[in-house]
């Protein structure tokens, strides 16, 4: 019998490489997200419980990230987007990488059970299992219906935040994920429009992939049309003041007008460049706006006249 | 200058030939300063997750903190 061992040279991987494989661009919003959801919960929060149940957050996010990466490895090495991340460029090992995950999720998680509370911790548990193993594993490489249903992951942090303040769940936290669901299909199909050669050299079948660009245009329009009236509906139901619902209603429209001319375009990645860009600026606008309508003297619709 | 000679080596150049290289691995000075920045990010996260938990031990028991059954 031979015993082989494998000389694995000592790491090279600097701080900032670590910090990338967390995707803190994904873990902001994923942190601002959480915030309106805890900031628009009814009843108080003391600000150290607050401010720990956000940084649990940020960093099951990042767990999610991490493990996300350990298990792409392969596909994002043949990606334009993605080829730049620690592990193609040979910094971080996938091994690495899968136990940096594991590590920062099981701390994330039992953190926010025992400082927070459990129900929080339950749904960041759930996640993170979520983006890791539906998304990730499963969804990702065998349906153009993966970021549809994966999105659902990137919809759920308002409600963590929210079960942190409250420690339950309600009908505005799942109008916030309802949301934040819609918005994922054209922000992601925008983006992948623009990018069909990589997803199709990696073999995601991302709908363009699948089923042309012209189908994927009628998708993004349909999915518009229903995220613009579901922004407004905080202020319609009375969780949000006016000045909410005038601003929500006007980037809807805004997103619809973008959604029209993407439709209409033959050719060139003007539109849905502009599409992707914008849909960032939406979800922000959007969950901003949640937070000012909370700010007593910062909002119209809170203004004694 | 005197040299004293290592009794190991002596005894294994004698009954074994040339002393054998040095065990383990040899770090670059990448390597090395990459593995000070990764220690010195642990430290810190340690820290933090310490004050943390003090922190939120404290806004929980508020001044039942020095209160223990006896």
């Amino acid at each position: 019998m031979s015993l082989t061992v494998a000389r694995v040279e000592p790491s090279i991987a600097g701080v900032g490489d670590y910090i990338e494989l967390m995707k803190p661009r994904v873990m902001s919003l994923v942190v601002f997200t959480a915030l309106v959801g805890l900031v628009v919960a009814p009843g108080h929060v003391h600000p150290v419980i607050g401010m720990t149940a956000l940084l649990c957050i940020a960093v099951g996010a990042g767990a999610a990230g991490a493990l996300n990466m350990a298990y792409d490895a392969d596909i994002d090495a043949l990606m334009t987007r993605t080829a730049n991340r620690p592990i193609p460029r040979g910094r971080i090992t996938a091994g690495e990488a899968a136990g940096f995950g594991m590590t920062l999720a099981a701390f994330s998680v039992v953190t926010l059970g025992l400082l927070v509370n459990l129900v929080a911790a339950v749904m960041l548990g759930f996640t993170i299992l979520f983006y890791v193993v539906i998304y990730t594993m499963w969804l990702k490489r065998s349906t153009p219906q993966n970021i549809v249903i994966g999105g659902a992951a990137g919809a759920l942090p308002p409600m963590i935040g929210w079960a942190a303040a409250t420690g339950g769940i309600a009908v505005e936290p799942v109008l916030l994920f309802l949301i934040i669901f819609c918005w994922t299909p054209p922000h992601f199909w925008a983006l992948s429009l623009y990018r069909t050669e990589d997803y199709a050299r990696a073999g995601v079948p991302m709908l363009p992939v699948v089923a042309g660009d012209r189908e994927t245009r009628r998708h993004i329009l349909i999915y518009t049309l229903l995220l613009a009236p579901l922004g407004v509906t905080p202020w319609l139901l009375g969780y949000a003041g006016p000045t909410y619902g005038l601003a929500a209603a006007a980037v809807g429209a805004v997103m619809i007008v973008l959604a029209l001319r993407l439709r209409a375009e033959r050719n060139g990645d003007a539109a849905s460049k502009q599409m992707f860009a914008f849909s960032i600026l939406y979800l922000f606008m959007l969950f901003a706006m949640l937070l000012v309508d909370r700010m007593p003297g910062l909002a119209f619709g809170h203004l004694a006249l | 200058m005197t040299t004293v000679s290592n009794p190991v080596d002596d005894f294994t150049k004698r009954f074994m030939g040339d002393p054998l290289p040095p065990i383990g691995v040899k770090l670059t000075e990448q390597q090395r300063r990459a593995r000070r920045a990764r220690s010195i990010a642990i430290a810190l996260a340690l820290g933090a997750f310490v004050i943390v938990i003090f922190l939120v031990t404290i806004v929980r028991l508020g001044g039942n903190v020095l209160t223990r059954p006896m």
